[in-house]
């Protein structure tokens, strides 16, 4: 039924006007912002040129600029790319792997539940720190493999390029691992008992039943993991910048450590600017790709 | 026996470090072809036993035999049992083909032999043009079926169904009730059904068990159960509505004897040797007929009377206890009203009041005013 108030305003109406607030903010700092930067990866502006409406538009200058001619940016992307595929591949193998092991009784759960789950409570620049201590030519790590294999093995991690993107990757597994472990964790214990029973009844051995049970039923909670942590992995930053700053060269550098360098270093702020939607214009199909396959189970729901 | 399918010999599950008994020592036979419904209400042990059978829970003590050697020590899947879920437990992520092919993929069983045998199982259950469809879009009678299926592919020389129509509604679950019957007598299969319905036990079982509290009180055939009742558990169980029991005690001898319940006493007909002391009287609904208040046994309220299609059930209340009676549904009475209720004496039974077990007594027939 529809009540109208003595002011002549609907339900619906009162309602709508209490969200404006929230609408007005949002305008403010999501949508203005964006508009802003949006306009600005269309021009040549930089801070040290004066205000933004009198830098000159270039139109897609910038953009076919980067696409183009800037293979700097390129490798980053494929680059990026790469570190994320590997870390998410490593991560949901570990996450699953301790996941399974959890699903038992053992002495001690809840303690190493917890340990379990630390690192992902750590900020990503002190997780970098750590691991840029780790990492140093007289650090834990070497003094570790000189111990075990002889002076000869200590290496100079963020001197060559495979062992600094070894280090970034090690340290983004170490980092992220628990997540997916509490995502996957949460999926198993959530998918019902019969089905399982049922199987095992069937004749299927433990390798069967959970390659052809269980795995099936948890597509969607690991396809939301990688959801998740691909759009995280995407804007690496953090640790990279504290381990290696994408050197030695450019050899670690991500996408966001260039976009930075980019506007903060060289203030190109326009061309990041550009480069940074190319990123999220990349992002969003990717999610869209990955959250294709099972987008029909999600929606639907539990029947 | 040796013609014996199965066997539970004193069987028990303890939960708890024995705190808790699930299912207290059972001793049940099973012949091959035979169909039994394990029946009971919810929590007394009928799905622990289940569970032992096929292989989940392995029991504290006791012996599950198949064919005459015991499988106790197999693990489940080995046993050639199969168990359809009460939730059918269908594997929602795949086909329907897959669902069924699943218990011979997993053996290891080749192409040629999976693809007939899917095929003759879909056949069985009318499901060959449902093979592609994907097992989440089907309605519940089809997962039953798809349930069901999947266990008769691998050819279990037992089936075991844990309250396989208890999720349908009745429509679906008469055509299944069919089904089941008509699958029974063309595969020749041993079937164990457990259920807290009588009305499915009565009409798919050829004998049927009553549990109560992790025993079971009573085996008896289907047709035999509910008229002599060997419990008072079961008395009071079965039937619709069940049986009247009546704790009292015989009182005075020959013409002037009489049932003292405490509350009223009823008079019975000359018989020798009327047992001393405690016992409990089971009068059957069916056995109750109204009377003229005036020469009859019983006189009593009448404080609600439900029509049932041909039938009435009508409550009695005879001082603090009620009665039960099924009376035909022309007769007309209003809450409040007094009845008079006569009874077939030669149809009661007695029970003793220690061990709840039948006695070996009948009331002669009669009359008595």
């Amino acid at each position: 039924m529809r009540i109208v108030r003595p002011g002549g305003l609907s339900n619906a109406a009162i309602a709508r006007l209490f969200t404006l607030p929230g609408q007005v903010v949002s305008l403010l700092v999501l949508v203005m912002p964006l508009l802003v930067a949006l306009y600005m990866s269309f021009t040549d502006w930089s801070p040290t040129h004066g205000s933004l409406f009198d830098a000159s538009f270039v139109s897609f200058e910038n953009y076919s600029e980067l696409l183009v001619w800037d293979t700097r940016f390129t490798y980053a992307v494929v680059r990026t790319l790469l570190i994320s595929i590997v870390c998410l591949c490593l991560e949901f193998t570990f996450g699953l792997g301790l996941a399974v092991l959890f699903l038992r009784k053992f002495r001690g759960k809840s303690l190493l539940f917890s340990a379990f789950l630390t690192p992902m409570m750590i900020l990503p620049v002190v997780v970098g720190y750590i691991f840029w201590m780790l990492f140093q030519s007289n650090g834990p790590i070497n003094q570790i493999l000189e111990f075990l294999f002889g002076p000869q093995a200590a290496l100079e991690w963020f001197r060559s390029a495979p062992t600094a993107i070894f280090a970034v990757i090690l340290t983004e597994v170490w980092h992220w691992t628990p997540l997916f472990f509490l995502i996957l964790l949460s999926g198993l214990n959530s998918i019902p008992e019969n089905p399982i029973r049922a199987a095992i009844i069937l004749g299927a051995s433990p390798r069967q039943v959970f390659w052809r049970v269980v795995m099936p039923m948890l597509k969607p909670v690991i396809t939301v993991a990688f959801v998740i942590r691909a759009m995280e992995i995407i804007k690496l930053f953090d640790e990279v910048f504290m381990l290696t700053r994408g050197g030695p060269g450019s050899s670690t550098e991500t996408i966001s450590l260039y976009i930075y360098k980019l506007a903060f270093n060289d203030f190109q702020l326009a061309y990041g600017a550009a480069a940074a939607f190319l990123v999220l214009l990349g992002s969003l199909m990717l999610v869209h790709l990955l959250l294709a396959p099972v987008r029909d189970q999600l929606l639907e729901g539990n029947r | 026996m040796s013609t014996c399918k199965l066997e539970l010999v004193s069987l028990a599950k303890e939960y708890a470090d024995g705190n808790v008994i699930a299912v207290d020592g059972i001793n049940l036979q099973v012949e091959a072809g035979e169909t039994i419904a394990l029946l009971g209400s919810s929590g007394c042990g009928k799905s622990t036993t289940l569970n032992m059978i096929v292989g989940l829970e392995t029991p504290s003590s006791g012996d599950i035999l198949v064919d005459g050697t015991s499988i106790v020590g197999l693990p489940a899947g080995k046993r050639d049992v199969g168990l359809v879920f009460q939730d059918y437990a269908v594997f929602t992520s795949m086909s329907v083909r897959k669902n069924l092919a699943f218990g011979l993929e997993v053996r290891g069983k080749g192409r040629a032999e999976v693809d007939r045998a899917v095929a003759e199982v879909a056949e069985l259950l009318g499901m060959s043009d449902r093979l592609d469809a994907r097992a989440k879009d089907l309605g519940g009678s089809e997962l039953q079926r798809v349930a069901i299926g999947r266990t008769l592919v691998t050819k279990p020389s037992i089936l075991l169904l844990d309250e396989p129509l208890s999720n349908l509604e009745t429509a679906a679950r008469m055509a299944m009730r069919n089904e089941l019957r008509r699958l029974q007598s063309e595969i020749g299969l041993t079937i164990i059904y457990v259920t807290h319905d009588q009305v499915e036990a009565f009409s798919l079982a050829d004998r049927i068990a009553v549990m109560d509290a992790g025993k079971i009180l009573h085996v008896e055939k289907s047709a035999v159960i509910c008229d002599k009742p060997s419990h008072t558990f079961v008395a009071g169980f079965l039937g619709f509505p069940p049986m009247n029991l009546l704790r009292g005690r015989f009182e005075g001898a020959g013409n002037a004897a009489g049932f003292n319940n405490g509350a009223f006493t009823l008079p019975v007909p000359e018989t020798p040797a009327l047992p001393k002391g405690i016992c409990t009287m089971g009068i059957r609904p069916q056995a109750l007929h109204l009377a003229p208040e005036g020469g009859a046994a019983m006189t009593g309220t009448v404080v609600l009377l439900e029509p049932r299609g041909p039938e009435s059930v009508l409550t009695v209340n005879i001082g603090p206890t009620k009665l039960k009676a099924l009376v035909p549904s022309d007769v007309r009475l209003s809450e409040g009203q007094k009845v008079g209720l006569n009874l077939d004496y030669e149809t009661v039974l007695f029970f003793d009041s220690e061990k709840n077990r039948s006695m070996d007594f009948q009331l002669n027939a009669g009359r008595c005013a």
